[in-house]
């Protein structure tokens, strides 16, 4: 079984009496250690998958494994408590909590965790570290650039040392400069820390930083050319 | 577990500070709110102090049959206080004098020195036996009154709505033609009796050129007693009296101000309503701004009921810490106020019960303001929310 096992998905919903399909049996297998982008044109679905694998949206219909849960059948409060341990969440707007300084939105998703004040404090200032922003720690969100607010979102999305991280767009409200920084901290991430990481952008060359592009196609997921499959489905 | 998934305690603090324009008006609105409930909880509390002290069980009130309950109306003879004392056993005594008080009681028109209309006074006609039937009545400054004066109790002044210094020791008063000097003013433990004007029994009777009395107060050895006097009054159908425990007779007053204490009931019920309402209106506008970060917390992995219960301890924070400046508002400015009413004079009493209201009213505007904004932004999808501008 892989990471994460998205088998034969349906995403549905109403806009009026018209019912839109963005996911339509859609199979993906993400491995331990992958680097996946996720591309396609805007309303393809990109983003209501990468939302589906952590656990903020519910599919219509299909199954989803992550580590060997599958979370398609866990109830709201088991859901939260499972993205508590096993998802890290970049925004592409940060989404920093503007009352809190850079080191407490980091240690925001530690609280749900049960560990020590030592041991958070120890895995804050890593992840701090991580992304060179420890000079930062006390300011707050206000006080900091675009692009060092998206280095402290990446830090909050590492720091519980999930078992995916996912990132919807991340450079999408960054210029040039700053999206080179924060794709190349994205690697890093995925490189050196070996976390799993899942990447939701339209933007080509971003994508292209991945170990592997999958395209959204009209409902469907495309890699190399081809339907991708599950590998459940592939062994079956 | 719960309370290792909370959010910390700081982020609910901080973010009273986010808007602080929108927070201190909410705090000042708050404050008032609590502050008026302070004011009429203190009203009917004082209220109730005043006449419930009033009454002792010990004593009686021996008045006209056919004034009904109201003393001022009545007219008894004024040989009764001796009759009664001929009369009756059981009636309390101390170095050889019986603790039986024949009074005049009148409500007249008073005039005096910045009052440039005379303000509706109540006068009593006393003997030195009376502060022996009444015993909380203390003179506090002065003395007794002799031909020509008057003792004060220390709220006389807010029953004829004059000023303290026009009923100071030495001062000189107008009533029913005539100039009285106070000699003195006294205190009576927060009862009715604090609203009067006390002189000279024998005095008054020639100023008002009267001879009957209003009633006789009998202090009794024990409240057992008090159908000794009934008997009297029953046997001896030809004065026409009837006995009456002081007790009684204000407790009977006490429901007649039931609908009053009532209405202030209601008046704490809607003014706490509209609090409500100013809290929920507070606590939607700061909801409505976060939407994309509340559902950033539930992203992360926080649950609906922590974060509900963040929002709620925000808005009880700042309705708390408007009670608790509303409290010592009240003590300072609303505590020991004096308000006149028909049966004399009282002060609005801000005590435990006042607090204990004012705090569960506070802690109502915080929790009741805050459920329904915050219920209203949970239940908005997460991925959606996480999109809000």
């Amino acid at each position: 079984m892989s990471l994460v096992d998205v088998l034969n998905v349906t995403k549905e919903y109403a806009n009026g009496e018209e019912t839109i399909r963005p996911l339509d049996g859609v199979s993906l297998s993400i491995e331990e250690g992958d680097y996946v982008s996720l591309m396609g044109a805007s309303g393809s679905g990109k983003s209501t998958l990468l939302n589906l694998i952590a656990g903020i949206d519910q599919a219509t219909s299909g199954e989803i494994n992550v580590a060997g849960t599958e979370i398609t059948k866990l109830s709201r409060g088991k859901l939260a408590d499972w993205r508590a341990a096993h998802i890290g969440y970049v925004f592409q707007t940060h989404n920093l909590i503007p009352v809190l300084t850079a080191y407490e939105n980091v240690e925001l998703p530690l609280l749900l965790l049960p560990m020590s004040a030592a041991e958070r404090r120890k895995r804050v200032e890593i992840a701090m570290e991580a992304v060179d922003l420890t000079s930062r720690a006390s300011h707050y969100p206000r006080q900091m650039s675009g692009g060092q607010e998206q280095r402290v979102g990446i830090a909050r999305a590492i720091v519980a040392n999930p078992t995916v991280v996912v990132a919807d767009e991340p450079t999408g409200s960054l210029d040039d400069e700053t999206t080179e920084q924060i794709l190349q901290l994205l690697s890093r991430v995925n490189d050196e820390l070996g976390m799993t990481l899942l990447m939701v952008t339209h933007d080509a060359d971003a994508g292209k930083r991945a170990k592997r592009q999958i395209r959204l196609e009209r409902g469907r997921l495309m890699e190399n050319g081809k339907e991708t499959t599950s590998a459940h489905l592939r062994t079956a | 577990m719960l309370g290792s998934k909370l959010l910390p305690w700081d982020y609910g603090v901080r973010n009273l500070f986010r808007r602080p324009s929108r927070s201190a008006l909410t705090f000042g609105g708050l404050t008032i709110v609590v502050l008026l409930v302070l004011v009429v909880v203190g009203f009917i509390r004082g209220l109730e102090k005043s006449l419930s002290a009033t009454g002792n069980p010990n004593v009686v009130l021996v008045y006209s049959l056919s004034s009904a309950a109201d003393i001022e109306n009545s007219s008894i003879p004024g040989s009764t206080a001796s009759l009664l004392a001929a009369s009756v056993d059981g009636v309390r005594q101390g170095h050889g004098v019986e603790y039986i008080s024949p009074e005049l009681y009148l409500g007249t028109r008073i005039t005096t020195q910045s009052l440039e209309e005379p303000g509706m006074g109540l006068v009593r006609g006393v003997t030195t036996s009376a502060p022996l039937v009444r015993d909380r009545v203390q003179i506090v400054e002065g003395s007794w009154p002799q031909a020509g004066e008057v003792l004060v109790g220390r709220l006389a002044h807010s029953k004829l709505g004059a000023r303290d210094e026009d009923l100071a020791v030495g001062s000189e008063i107008k009533f029913d033609g005539r100039t009285w000097k106070v000699s003195g003013r006294f205190t009576a433990a927060g009862s009715a009796f604090e609203s009067e004007v006390w002189a000279p029994l024998a005095d008054l009777q020639t100023t008002l050129k009267r001879q009957d009395l209003s009633l006789v107060a009998v202090g009794m050895e024990s409240p057992q007693q008090v159908a000794d006097i009934d008997m009297f009054c029953r046997e001896r159908v030809d004065l026409e009296l009837k006995a009456v425990a002081e007790s009684a007779y204000y407790a009977a007053l006490q429901k007649h101000y039931k609908p009053v204490r009532m209405l202030g009931w209601v008046v704490v019920a809607l003014v706490a309503g509209s609090g409500i309402f100013a809290g929920l209106n507070t606590m939607y506008g700061a909801v409505v701004g976060r939407v994309r970060e509340l559902a950033t917390l539930q992203a992360m992995g926080y649950r609906r009921r922590a974060i509900l219960l963040t929002l709620v301890q925000e808005a009880t924070l700042l309705a708390c810490a408007a009670a608790l400046v509303a409290c010592v508002l009240g003590l300072l400015l609303v505590d020991g106020a004096a308000v006149r009413f028909t049966m004399g004079a009282f002060m609005l009493r801000v005590d435990s019960v006042g607090i204990a209201v004012a705090c569960t009213v506070a802690a109502l505007l915080g929790v009741v303001g805050a459920i329904p904004p915050a219920a209203k932004a949970m239940r908005l999808p997460v991925v959606e929310a996480i999109k809000a501008i």
